[in-house]
């Protein structure tokens, strides 16, 4: 099946969202090749497994139909008839212009898929990993919003070799860009995340966790709530709508654990969950709950390690 | 101008979700999706800039209408709404393709939308919507600052970024961007007199076809069963003898 995947670049490299995927492609034997968009000049996004292109949309103008125009063209040329994306910002624009184009709607949020007889099966994790929801596509183009973490991404060497395609600016100009800061062990990647929920009552008892993390060099992450609520900026959210994270330990600080942030944890090896509420559904999930005040427990941890 | 805001009832999210045949079971009674307050109160901002007229269109089962008449008393003007049997179980660009007709009937210059909806999560369908009428997607918004011109912010991977809002497009507004305005009584009162207009299908044209078969819903066992203690003021000794055990310290 002639396969496209349509990559990312974050850290002037293959994403790991990208890297994921291409596993996947792998593993199924698929005829794929790779288009990946970004800004960076330069980004070390080549290899010699696979044929890249480079997309290199300006930081300065808002072109994602221009660029959805060229992958239609790409995709219409090549005669690809699965198209694979990670679920990010980038690629739900790209990926949801491309379906109109292409007449075939896309399925989100799938976290494994398979070929059989010619047709793509998904499947689906659907009210936080509650049940898993089995779709077959009906189409001549099968397009699909993959949500991270699904895969092991592949180890493979990158290069600078590929072509670069460049496209027009619209009429929308982008101002004002702001990066932020990144410090301390990444969401994504760290091997223990201490995440904060409601139960912290006010934004000024995230520095127990804050010490905590210090403590064990993790990453901090917080749920919906908290990021609407201001404490905490979106890149560390994990749940539906933001990351999902898969560390060796996990440590829920008073989080009762909706259905929208289980979907981003629940894969997480070991999980710790401190809760008041001894109803709350985040100790179906956790391999070690402690029913009392987060404020309280913390602390305390802290002192004694 | 004309600004048309999607958006949607789905079941009350304090109720366990249920499926039929892999579709969500919809009670007569649905309520507003609190995603899409985001949007109807960008809206509201830009009609008090504009004075422009706020339309409400959706799609699916209207019920009680309970969840239209929620966005009539944060203070839209009217609702346009299709509900048809032979919807049922659309997918997402059969979705956009409806509600893109739907804005077309209001002359939408802008038409807004929430990210993506509490029930499906599916997350395609503004992006959907600008492709089929042909205008600019600003998606992911968090943010709007109304002065001469109207100033928005994007959600990016690494941050923000911000764009000056054209004459016509389709907005995606994130949750916590603004703070959506809560209805007083006058404001109940009032909704009661919006007119409240279902629109026939046959009068729109459908540009999409269902390509996604159901083929299978599981129920997984998720309960762990793990360790649970009470905390009596030493429970934090197991956490920390447990992330000895896990050599996390």
């Amino acid at each position: 099946m002639k396969t496209l995947i349509l990559g990312e670049v974050i850290d002037n490299k293959l994403s790991s969202g990208t890297l994921e995927i291409v596993s996947k492609a792998n593993a199924l034997g698929l005829d794929f090749r790779v288009v990946t968009v970004g800004s960076s000049d330069a980004p070390v996004i080549g290899s010699s497994t696979f044929q890249q292109t480079y997309i290199k949309r300006s930081s300065e103008s808002l072109q994602f139909s221009n660029i959805a125009d060229k992958l239609s063209q790409i995709i219409q040329e090549e005669n690809i008839s699965l198209l694979l994306a990670p679920s990010t910002y980038q690629s739900r624009d790209l990926v949801s212009f491309l379906s109109v184009d292409l007449s075939s709607s896309p399925v989100s949020n799938v976290i494994n898929f398979e070929i059989k007889d010619d047709s793509v099966i998904t499947t689906n994790s659907i009210n936080g990993g509650e049940s898993i929801y089995k779709t077959k596509i009906i189409s001549s183009h099968s397009l699909l919003l993959i949500r991270p973490k699904s895969f092991d991404p592949i180890d493979i060497e990158l290069n600078s070799e590929y072509q670069t395609i460049e496209v027009e600016d619209s009429s929308v100009e982008i101002f004002d860009i702001f990066k932020e800061e990144k410090s301390g062990p990444q969401l994504e990647d760290s091997k223990i995340v201490i995440s904060a929920g409601r139960g912290m009552v006010e934004k000024e008892n995230l520095s127990f966790v804050e010490d905590l993390a210090n403590k064990l060099n993790a990453a901090i992450g917080g749920t919906r709530a908290i990021v609407d609520a201001g404490w905490m900026p979106y890149s560390q959210q994990v749940g539906q709508t933001g990351k999902t994270v898969k560390p060796d330990v996990y440590i829920a600080c008073g989080i009762s654990g909706a259905t929208q942030h289980q979907v981003g944890m629940k894969d997480s090896k070991f999980i710790i969950a401190i809760n008041k509420d001894e109803e709350a559904p985040i100790f179906q999930l956790a391999d070690l709950g402690i029913v009392g005040d987060t404020l309280n427990i913390i602390p305390k941890i802290n002192e004694n390690i | 101008m004309n600004i048309t805001v999607c958006a949607k009832q789905i079941p009350d999210p304090a109720n366990e979700i249920t499926y039929d045949n892999g579709l969500i079971s919809r009670p007569e009674e649905q309520v507003l999706d609190d995603t899409d307050r985001y949007g109807i109160e960008i809206a509201l901002q830009l009609k008090e800039k504009y004075d422009a007229e706020v339309t409400v269109i959706s799609m699916g089962p209207a019920g009680t209408q309970k969840g239209l008449q929620q966005a009539l008393q944060m203070g839209a003007d009217k609702t346009l709404y299709v509900d048809d049997d032979s919807l049922r179980g659309a997918n997402s660009l059969m979705t956009a393709s409806i509600l893109s007709e739907l804005a077309k009937t209001t002359n939408a210059d802008i038409v807004i939308f929430g990210t993506e909806s509490t029930d499906g999560y599916t997350g395609t369908v503004p992006q959907q919507v600008a492709r089929f009428l042909k205008l600019d997607c600003i998606s992911y918004i968090k943010g709007i600052e109304i002065s001469e011109n109207v100033t928005l912010t994007r959600q990016t991977l690494e941050g923000s970024e911000k764009v000056v809002m054209p004459e016509k497009c389709v907005l995606s507004v994130t949750a916590g961007g603004v703070e959506p305005r809560y209805p007083n009584f006058k404001d109940i009162m009032a909704a009661k007199q919006k007119t409240v207009e279902k629109v026939e299908l046959a009068s729109l044209s459908m540009n999409a076809s269902q390509n996604l078969e159901f083929l299978d819903i599981e129920k997984l066992e998720n309960n762990k069963n793990g360790e649970k203690i009470i905390d009596e003021g030493e429970a934090y000794q197991v956490v920390i003898e447990k992330l000895k055990e896990l050599k996390v310290i």
